[in-house]
């Protein structure tokens, strides 16, 4: 099996399904048995109370951590505990909850390093087809101008990475994944810690995402916007899967409004 | 005079030898961030490799070595280089694909301290303690030379070899394999979660630096005809770790600039110079001291080097471009995002759902 195309965005059915997994730490069950469909060419949230294992389950997708039980299969493609560069090679991107950059690369260079394969990866390549590797390094070059255009970094391409502020580490992190062209981007939290008006132009980008045929399965927590941009939620809660549905439907929910939906209308209007 | 010429090409030769070898870790350790602290181990395989094929068969002679293929340079170097990447993969396999970091660079300094013993004391495999000596002198029945002039010649062949090498690794760490390394140097986990197979790269990288390691221990062995255990005791790793830190990490002519000022100035020179009267030996441990010292104030005052690694910019491919920052061209085509997304998109959005 070759694992450098994506799984593709055309055909029916979930994009991604995720059948009773399970990940505990020492004692602590932290997923327990999360089970649910995430559909193609949508945006869903993954919403749910502190430690629900919104993050852990990410984890669990994209290979950073081991499933102790459960399946994952992405469209028909059966990657539980696949090595995380092989799911990455079959279309599903991740950003992580606090920006990872990649600090001592030019804000460029975290773009141009993000397609899964490239020729110029091979030692062959770079001293036997010198056509091959300018070609190649011209059009990803010339895209990824394009996407730091369109993200508002391409007056910063030359900088380290690690000079950024906050937002535009966020931004950074969401373009590299835009420059991976992935199936299923899997976001957490992306706008966690950054400013109205921004978090008004990242919803943007991401719908724009799901107008290019990118899935989308964002961990959010601001209602507002999952209102607004997210086609379907998921409700995570100790672990499991509390409910899916619209978030009007799960504002119904008894169970939902008392495991997470309760604190925030108590504390007042979402953010 | 001639004794002058001898010393000084003693320190060329040195200055580009070890150019070679800080250029093999650089790309280990200054690239893709391999915490190699058995680097010297791969540099003495390469010499004794290279010596033990050079000379003629063991047999008969005060020797014991296996080999002894009498081959001719600079195939005997080759071999040397080729032998260091084998004991690369070996390592690499061990270590790499379950250890990160601290932990990874512990059980490389326990593997280079199980290999010193190895060599040192199973007499069979390259004499032992006594090591390898009377290696023939690489192109001896060609050109016939006298040892002072071997040693110019041979500094010379070294610096075409380190020039090679060095346009070699510039190809390399200028490429999109290079960005990789460094990708993956500054986040293994980012560069997996891109799709980055990080063992294979960080494998690829450590089969680079391990044969330049190789080619420059092979050098060595040429150049003096001997090489024994005394000379690459573990901590002589830190030596070629001082020229990476003083000189710049992630910098080829940082390379040679802490290749000039550790290797060549406070290494080699001080050891032409005479003893202080009455204490012979004095200025060696001296010596040890300011590489120490030097590499302290390295760390604490520029721990990038005195030639950082550079910025790479990228030249913009059309005029279009290049105008961009002026705002002064219309909006760019884009196949993958629709136009910059203004603060309304959302609100837009929310227009079609109602």
């Amino acid at each position: 099996m070759r694992y450098d195309d994506n799984v593709s965005a055309a055909a029916d059915g979930p994009i991604l399904r995720c059948e009773a997994i399970t990940k505990a730490f020492g004692g602590v069950n932290a997923v327990n048995g999360a089970t649910f469909e995430v559909p193609r060419n949508k945006i869903t949230a993954l919403i749910g109370p502190n430690g629900a294992g919104k993050t852990t389950v990410v984890n669990l997708l994209s290979g950073a951590l081991k499933i102790d039980t459960g399946k994952v299969h992405l469209g028909n493609i059966d990657i539980t505990n696949m090595e995380r560069y092989k799911i990455a090679r079959l279309g599903l991107m991740r950003t992580f909850q606090l920006s990872r950059e990649l600090s001592g690369l030019t804000v460029l260079e975290n773009l141009l390093v993000a397609p899964k394969v490239q020729a110029g990866e091979s030692l062959f390549n770079i001293f036997f087809r010198p056509r091959l590797l300018q070609r190649e390094e011209k059009q990803n070059l010339e895209r990824a101008l394009e996407i730091l255009q369109t993200y508002g970094l391409y007056a910063l391409r030359d900088n380290r990475a690690s000079d950024l502020s906050g937002g535009q580490k966020k931004l950074l992190e969401i373009s590299r994944g835009v420059m991976a062209s992935p199936s299923l981007f899997l976001l957490d939290e992306p706008m966690a810690g950054v400013n109205p008006a921004l978090i008004e132009k990242i919803g943007g980008y991401i719908l724009d995402m799901k107008a290019q045929g990118v899935t989308v399965l964002m961990i959010e927590h601001n209602l507002n916007v999952v209102e607004r941009i997210c086609d379907n939620v998921i409700v995570l809660a100790e672990g499991r899967t509390l409910a899916t549905g619209k978030l009007s439907e799960l504002r119904e929910n008894k169970e939902v409004v008392t495991a997470y939906l309760g604190e925030i209308i108590n504390a007042g209007p979402s953010h | 005079m001639a004794q002058f010429w001898f010393y000084v090409f003693t320190l060329v030769f040195f200055l580009f030898d070890y150019f070679i070898l800080a250029m093999g870790l650089n790309i280990q350790f200054g690239e893709t961030g391999i915490l190699n602290f058995a680097y010297i181990g791969f540099v003495a395989l390469g010499a004794y490799v290279t010596g033990a094929v050079s000379l003629p068969s063991s047999v008969g002679t005060a020797q014991q070595y296996i080999f002894g293929f009498n081959m001719p340079f600079p195939f005997s170097l080759l071999a040397g280089g080729v032998a260091a990447m084998l004991m690369a993969v070996v390592v690499a396999f061990i270590t790499l694909r379950r250890l990160r970091t601290d932990y990874l660079a512990m059980v490389l300094i326990s593997l280079s301290l199980v290999l010193y013993d190895v060599i040192n004391n199973y007499v069979r495999l390259f004499n032992g303690a006594d090591g390898l000596y009377n290696v023939p002198q690489p192109m001896a029945g060609l050109f016939h030379l006298t040892s002072n002039a071997f040693v110019i010649f041979f500094a010379c062949v070294t610096g075409v070899v380190a020039l090679i090498m060095w346009f070699v690794m510039s190809r390399v760490t200028r490429s999109p394999l290079g960005r990789t390394f460094r990708a993956i140097r500054d986040d293994p986990d980012v560069a997996s979660a891109l799709g980055k197979g990080v063992f294979r790269y960080q494998l690829t990288s450590m089969l680079i630096g391990s044969f330049y390691a190789g080619i420059g221990g092979g050098l060595i062995i040429q150049f003096g005809g001997s090489f024994n255990p005394s000379a690459w005791l573990p901590g002589e790793t830190f030596v070629v770790f001082a020229v990476i830190i003083v000189g710049g990490v992630g910098n080829n002519v940082g390379l040679l600039v802490g290749a000039l000022l550790v290797e060549t100035l406070l290494i080699h020179l001080p050891a032409f110079l005479p003893d202080i009267p009455g204490h012979p030996g004095l200025i060696e441990y001296i010596d040890a001291m300011v590489i120490g010292v030097a590499l302290m104030v390295m760390l604490w005052v520029r721990p990038q080097g005195l030639v950082p690694e550079r910025v790479r910019r990228f030249q913009v491919p059309t005029d279009e471009l290049i105008h961009r920052d002026g705002h002064s061209v219309e909006a760019p085509v884009i196949d993958t995002m629709s136009a910059t997304p203004t603060p309304s998109a959302m609100a837009a959005h929310e227009g079609e759902d109602a």
